[in-house]
């Protein structure tokens, strides 16, 4: 099925024209090249936006984190009473942190391990050739993500109230219940609502990401497996999802730090509630840092770098993944 | 033809200088234009804003070299956004704010004096009845930084609305409203069993609560989760429980609108007649009313008192400050100017608000401006005796707790605490005793240290200045009660 011998008309082999396995590396190492001259005055013109907003809104911030999480700061006035490590002892003896960071795991998890699958089952068939009318389901799925994110809570919040809700109006119509359903009165119903709610905004975002990597393997393997008799099963098992395992490795990772952020659904659909049951770490630390004035600045940075640290663990032991998965790709060529 | 190394030179000028322009941002020109200055006030009256724009006009027709930008920000986000204004230097130059008080405001560095003399003529202060400025409530050290904006008799919360059509078809009389919580169970029976709306749009969602909490819990005890007659955060007090109990008992009979609702969800279904009873405050005739929804269609009526009678009341404070002159502002003698003709007894800005019928002013003849009807009916409530009552101030008592941080630190961890304590317990249908013990723990820990803390460090404060065991819940606490 392979050929290192070269196409007809070709003048040398390709990287392509070998089998994955004893493809080389390009070494194309431009970026070590010395950049002299009015090159370099170019080269700053060019970086200097850039690096402007990124010490501006990246390292500027989080040194600022860093430091007052180490003050009890109320925002205002000068931040002068130093308590060490004071905000630290007292958020990882805070249950409601650690309730937070559990709801976010899991919240994380959940979303990732239901979205992941299905908008790369919608990506598998958009990408078919049979099928009609791509661009109208590629737009009604992606549709959602431009409803921001406040305006989709509050779109839920109605159509899932008990009292007068759509969702809940048509199960009693149906006869299946009889009377309305609180979907937030209960710690779990309500992250799952959570869930759902942020798996159907985000959804073709995903659905985009899996399109751009199953477009990327060789339509020629196709060809050479449908000669060699292989089914769309087989093509689908031995062909695509080894070819776009790579990919995939980076967008789950993609997927569980994107959801490590939700902050705005659980404003506009549960407000943490019931109680503090669903808080997650971005609201916890919203609500130390403005939920009341004195504002507790300090507190609240202590509580969003002990996250990070934490985030930090998580995404790195994926490191390993990611890093065999781009070594992976280079030799796929995808 | 410019050489390479010039023209580049050139180019990496000029976006320099344009990165530079970008990064500065361009300076406004001065305010209004011309020699007009310009006063920002902010608040979250988000129904007042056409009131705002109308009183604005006024006066900048009165004094032409002034002008008005009143920006409302809903509530929720005013209590962020304000002080973030602050912390970058980009503060209003007046603002209402009732979060905390005078002290902690002064101490902020927040506020500067009502004149820029720092006092006031006498004839400003006759506006308001005797004993409206008292030293660490609107004075300190002989200026005067804030004024009584809202009265306190009949502004607040804790009033009960009933819906005219829903209780008709219910076959009630909204004039013979539900006295007693038995009484209230019954109404609510009918109303579920005669008609297809709700008895109680209840919002339950975080701060929300409070329109029905308020209301059931100053029949029995007054408070606001401090019980000042024994100096104890209070919420898992016999009291507090019983009345939560009966909140409780009214969900599981599916007399409370379900869902986990906010406060405006339950105010539209209320006025769109899916509910018959809302509870809520002195300011709700002006909300509906700029919703189409007017006094006509709702009457207003005394909070429900347990079987056994009424044994709280509302709490009424001295501190009904809400407009603040910025320390920020540059133009105190224009906003001085303002401030006199808006607190005009006779003026223009009185005039319109009580068209608008959006409560009772401090400074004002209230039975001779209110004309309506809700707002009347709110008035002859509120001013029973026992209703509202004087709550005890523990400044007045001790003043050096105008210096003391420690109550407003043991209230800023977990601020929500007791809405969240008591949501949980509403779901779960767990006892408000369990649920909420940890927060009362919490907060009282947190005020004794820190009063001890602070004692240490020289300050005269104790646990007995926010202990008053001579006081009677359903009465005032009067200001030569002090003296005892």
């Amino acid at each position: 099925m392979t050929t290192t011998a070269p196409a007809p008309g070709r003048e040398r082999v390709t990287d392509r024209d070998r089998s994955p396995a004893k493809r080389v590396p390009e070494r194309a190492d431009h970026s070590r090249e010395r950049v002299r001259g009015i090159e370099r005055v170019w080269l700053l013109v060019f970086l200097a936006p850039f690096l402007l907003l990124y010490l501006g809104f990246t390292i500027w911030p989080l040194i600022a984190t860093i430091y007052y999480s180490f003050f009890d700061w109320s925002g205002v006035g000068p931040i002068d009473h130093f308590v060490g490590g004071g905000n630290y002892g007292t958020i990882l003896a805070d249950p409601l942190f650690w309730l937070s960071v559990v709801n976010t795991l899991v919240f994380a998890l959940l979303t990732t391990v239901i979205k992941l699958p299905i908008s790369l089952l919608a990506a598998i068939l958009l990408t078919r050739k049979w099928l009609r009318g791509k661009r109208f389901f590629r737009t009604m799925f992606f549709a959602p993500l431009i409803i921001p994110v406040a305006m989709a809570g509050l779109v839920f919040t109605y159509l899932l109230n008990p009292s007068n809700g759509a969702l809940n109006a048509i199960l009693r119509d149906l006869g299946l219940v009889d009377q309305g359903f609180d979907v937030f009165a209960n710690r779990w119903s309500a992250l799952v609502v959570l869930v759902l709610v942020s798996i159907w905004q985000i959804f073709g975002q995903y659905m985009i990401y899996w399109i751009a990597a199953l477009q990327n393997v060789p339509e020629e393997v196709y060809e050479a497996a449908a000669i060699d008799g292989a089914g769309e099963w087989k093509k689908l098992t031995r062909i695509t999802l080894p070819m776009i395992r790579p990919v995939a490795v980076i967008i789950t990772l993609l997927g569980l730090v994107n959801a490590m952020h939700v902050f705005g659904l659980v404003v506009t659909l549960t407000a943490g509630g019931p109680g503090t049951s669903t808080y997650v770490v971005s609201y916890f630390i919203y609500q130390n840092a403005f939920g009341s004035v004195p504002f507790a600045y300090g507190y609240a940075s202590a509580a969003a770098l002990l996250f990070s640290v934490i985030a930090f663990v998580l995404v790195s032991a994926q490191g390993l993944a990611v890093r065999r998965a781009q070594r992976l790709r280079k030799e796929y060529g995808v | 033809m410019i050489p390479r190394s010039r023209w580049t030179a050139v180019m990496a000028t000029a976006a320099m200088a344009s990165l530079l322009v970008a990064a500065c941002g361009t300076s406004s020109s001065p305010s209004g234009g011309g020699s007009q200055t310009t006063l920002r006030i902010w608040d979250f009256s988000a129904e007042q804003v056409n009131f705002h724009k109308d009183v604005g006009a006024q006066f900048t027709k009165e004094h032409p070299d002034i002008k008005i930008e009143w920006r409302s920000i809903t509530q929720a986000d005013y209590m962020k956004t304000l002080p973030l204004a602050f912390q970058s230097n980009q503060a209003p130059d007046m603002f209402y704010w009732n979060a905390t008080g005078l002290s902690q405001l002064l101490d902020q560095k927040w506020i500067s004096p009502l004149s820029p003399g720092g006092t006031v003529p006498a004839d400003f202060v006759k506006r308001w009845p005797d004993g409206s400025f008292l030293e660490g409530i609107n004075m300190q050290d002989g200026k005067t930084y804030g004024f009584p904006f809202s009265e306190n008799l009949y502004w607040g919360s804790g009033y009960m609305f009933l819906n005219k059509q829903v209780f008709q078809q219910a076959g009630l009389d909204v004039n013979n409203p539900p006295k007693t919580w038995t009484d209230l169970k019954n109404a609510c029976a009918q109303i579920k069993a005669k008609t297809k709306a709700e008895c109680i749009a209840a919002p339950t969602k975080g701060p929300d609560m409070q329109r029905i909490w308020y209301a059931m819990i100053s029949s029995v005890s007054t408070d606001e989760f401090f019980d000042y007659k024994t100096g104890k955060f209070d919420l898992t007090e016999p009291g507090q429980v019983k009345t939560f109990a009966f909140i409780q008992e009214l969900k599981k009979a599916g007399y409370l609108a379900p869902g986990t609702n906010d406060k405006n969800f339950s105010r539209q279904q209320f006025a769109a007649d899916q509910a018959g009873i809302f509870f809520d405050g002195t300011w709700l005739p002006s909300v509906w009313a700029s919703q189409g929804f007017t006094s006509d269609k709702y009457v207003v009526a005394p909070r429900v008192n347990p079987d056994s009678g009424q044994t709280g009341a509302a709490g009424r404070k001295y501190d009904t400050n809400k407009y603040w002159v910025s320390s920020q502002t540059k133009h105190p003698d224009a906003m001085w100017t303002f401030i006199q003709w808006m607190t005009d007894p006779n003026g223009y800005f009185v005039k319109q608000y009580y068209k608008s019928a959006f409560g009772t002013l401090a400074y004002v003849d209230n039975q001779k401006m209110v004309t309506d009807p809700a707002l009347r009916q709110i008035m002859e409530i509120g001013g029973k005796p026992g209703y509202r009552v004087q709550l005890p101030v523990p400044l007045l008592k001790c003043p050096d707790i105008a210096k003391s941080k420690a109550y407003v630190n043991a209230l800023s961890k977990s601020p929500d605490g007791e809405w969240e304590a008591m949501g949980e317990a509403l779901t779960s249908g767990q006892p408000l005793e369990t649920v909420g013990a940890a927060i009362v723990k919490q907060r009282q820990t947190a005020l004794e240290e820190g009063l001890k803390q602070e004692a240490a460090s020289g300050l005269k404060v104790s646990m007995d200045c926010y202990t008053f065991p001579d006081w009677e819940y359903t009465k005032d606490f009067t200001s030569d009660m002090y003296r005892n």
